[in-house]
């Protein structure tokens, strides 16, 4: 069943264009990023008209900070909106009313969701990172691959928590404001919560600010741990929570 | 057996009581029109009934299952909801064909194909989202009876429906007589009287009436006579004053609408009022209650 519902969202995300506008994002900030990194400083040069400006020379740790910073904003934003109302919109059109008089678990269609988000998004997030390192090294032909990959993943496990915390309030919200407005007071109550220090290192927000210390100066995965395994375990909460919600919930 | 049975089924809102103690049997095999003015809990009942809205008080059992325990009898059911909502990306075809793998249907496309004839969307290659209202009707038609369900739940299924495909819909319901249940809601009075076994007329959240089509008929109080004599002037006269006369009305200065409370009175009393007066008898005609008398006495005495 949980196949067969995936199909359904996969068949909705390639006839609706969703698809391709996450595509494109994906692929367009994965090559912009090294672009960037490499000519911005000659752009900023020639732009000064005289005026004496000295930059570092670029490297391909700028490559990946610029590539980790645009996952972490643009990217962000465009996977949530895209993604928020995937159960309630249904709720709020009809059709989860439709497609649960057909005897199906509720708990199964919310996970069955959840899972081709994600599913959805590391695949495209592998792609434009290949992408990105590939020009990348065009650029820059001492790129390190540990380090990138490293960062790389660390946004794959915040990623796992923003899509949990998508569905969740998805599941709970009743229209795509709703869980739009759900999902970003969460967030920025977990944005709070991470000014206090013996919260902090457990805060799934740390991933991200880890993300660019990686690649700036060196892996260090013993600092991930704990925001790793505190994210994990509060998108479980998330993902359970939403799915036993909609569950009970009246449609 | 029963198909479906509510027991004090009860839903609450804060404050209003949108169904209140319902008990309603619906036998198997019986074509069961719910009827009731707008607001008076039809749709409400569905959705208990669907385990779409939880009851407040009291329970139902579907096909013998009760709605609190589980939701496996819906697999059991084809529901049409008063406005379909679809997917709009896909074509009729593709979604029967999401509708058919949701009800763990194999082999579909013949049954899918049989389905498009009957609601005649059979050559409709465009998106649903693209349909009228009507066609969208007949896609909820389609995907309801998809899985050749034993029971069909259907909210107002020819509301948005032309003459000619009211008809289709109504034979194709009427078709179902005998081996399949099918409890239907509407305010369309005709539809119902054509169709349906039995009824049950609800309103603010009460079954005020359910039995059977015929036996209705006969426990409907009020009778209309038609008379046409030669004085009828004279003969309002005399029956203004008659306790069994509820009311009367004059037919083109020839004839007179009579509604009677007690028709066995009426019955031995007219003739002889007519024969000791001398009045020139010249039609009398005893008119059947229709659905739409039965269900405005029925609400109007309730209320």
């Amino acid at each position: 069943m949980m196949v067969k519902l995936i199909k359904k969202e996969l068949v909705e995300y390639l006839k609706t264009g969703k698809f391709y506008i996450l595509l494109f994002v994906f692929v367009f900030f994965a090559i912009l990023s090294p672009i960037t990194a490499k000519f911005l400083p000659e752009i900023i040069k020639n732009l000064s008209q005289g005026i004496s400006i000295t930059i570092p020379p670029p490297t391909w740790r700028d490559s990946f900070v610029q590539f980790s910073k645009n996952l972490n904003q643009i990217v962000f934003i465009v996977i949530v909106i895209v993604f928020i109302g995937s159960v309630s919109e249904e709720k709020n059109h009809g059709t989860a009313a439709l497609v649960a008089t057909k005897g199906i678990d509720r708990r199964k269609w919310v996970v069955s969701k959840f899972l081709f988000q994600f599913i959805l998004s590391v695949l495209l997030l592998i792609f434009s990172f290949f992408l990105c390192f590939y020009y990348a090294k065009l650029l820059f032909p001492d790129t390190q691959f540990y380090a990138a990959i490293s960062s790389t993943v660390l946004f794959l496990i915040y990623l796992f928590f923003v899509l949990s915390l998508t569905i969740f309030s998805s599941s709970i919200g009743k229209n795509l404001l709703q869980s739009a407005g759900i999902f970003f007071a969460i967030f920025i109550v977990i944005n709070i919560l991470n000014i206090l220090p013996k919260v902090s290192p457990y805060n799934p927000m740390t991933l991200s600010s880890i993300e660019s210390q990686w690649i700036s100066s060196k892996v260090a995965w013993e600092d991930a741990i704990k925001p790793s395994i505190s994210s994990l375990l509060l998108s479980a909460i998330l993902i359970i929570s939403g799915a036993i919600y909609f569950h009970n919930q009246e449609l | 057996m029963l198909a479906i049975k509510t027991e004090g089924l009860s839903k609450y809102f804060k404050d209003k009581r949108a169904v209140d103690n319902l008990n309603l049997e619906v036998p198997e095999g019986v074509i069961f029109g719910y009827l009731g003015p707008n607001g008076a809990g039809k749709t409400t009942t569905i959705r208990l009934l669907l385990s779409l809205a939880k009851p407040t008080e009291g329970t139902a059992h579907i096909l013998g299952k009760n709605i609190k325990e589980t939701r496996s009898y819906l697999n059991k059911i084809g529901f049409l909801p008063e406005v379909p909502s679809f997917y709009n990306f896909f074509n009729a075809r593709e979604f029967l064909h999401f509708i058919a793998d949701l009800s763990g249907m194999e082999k579909p496309d013949k049954r899918i194909e049989e389905a498009l004839k009957i609601v005649n969307l059979k050559n409709e290659k465009k998106r649903i989202g693209a349909y009228s209202r009507g066609m969208k009707q007949r896609m909820g038609i389609a995907q309801a009876i998809l899985s050749d369900p034993p029971l069909l739940i259907l909210d107002e299924p020819t509301s948005a429906l032309d003459p000619e495909g009211r008809k289709e819909i109504l034979d194709l319901i009427s078709s179902f007589k005998g081996y399949k249940t099918v409890f239907f809601s509407t305010h369309i009075l005709s539809d119902a009287e054509r169709i349906c076994d039995m009824v049950g007329i609800i309103k603010d959240g009460k079954l005020i009436l359910s039995d059977s089509i015929d036996n209705i008929k006969k426990s409907y109080t009020k009778r209309t006579l038609l008379i046409e004599v030669d004085r009828p002037e004279k003969l309002m006269g005399i029956l203004h004053n008659l306790n069994w006369v509820e009311s009367m009305s004059p037919i083109n200065n020839k004839g007179i609408k009579l509604e009677v409370k007690d028709l066995t009175t009426a019955q031995k009393e007219l003739p002889q009022i007519i024969t000791k007066e001398k009045i020139l008898l010249n039609k009398w005609e005893l008119i059947e209650p229709n659905l739409e008398d039965i269900f405005l006495e029925a609400v109007h005495n309730d209320g």
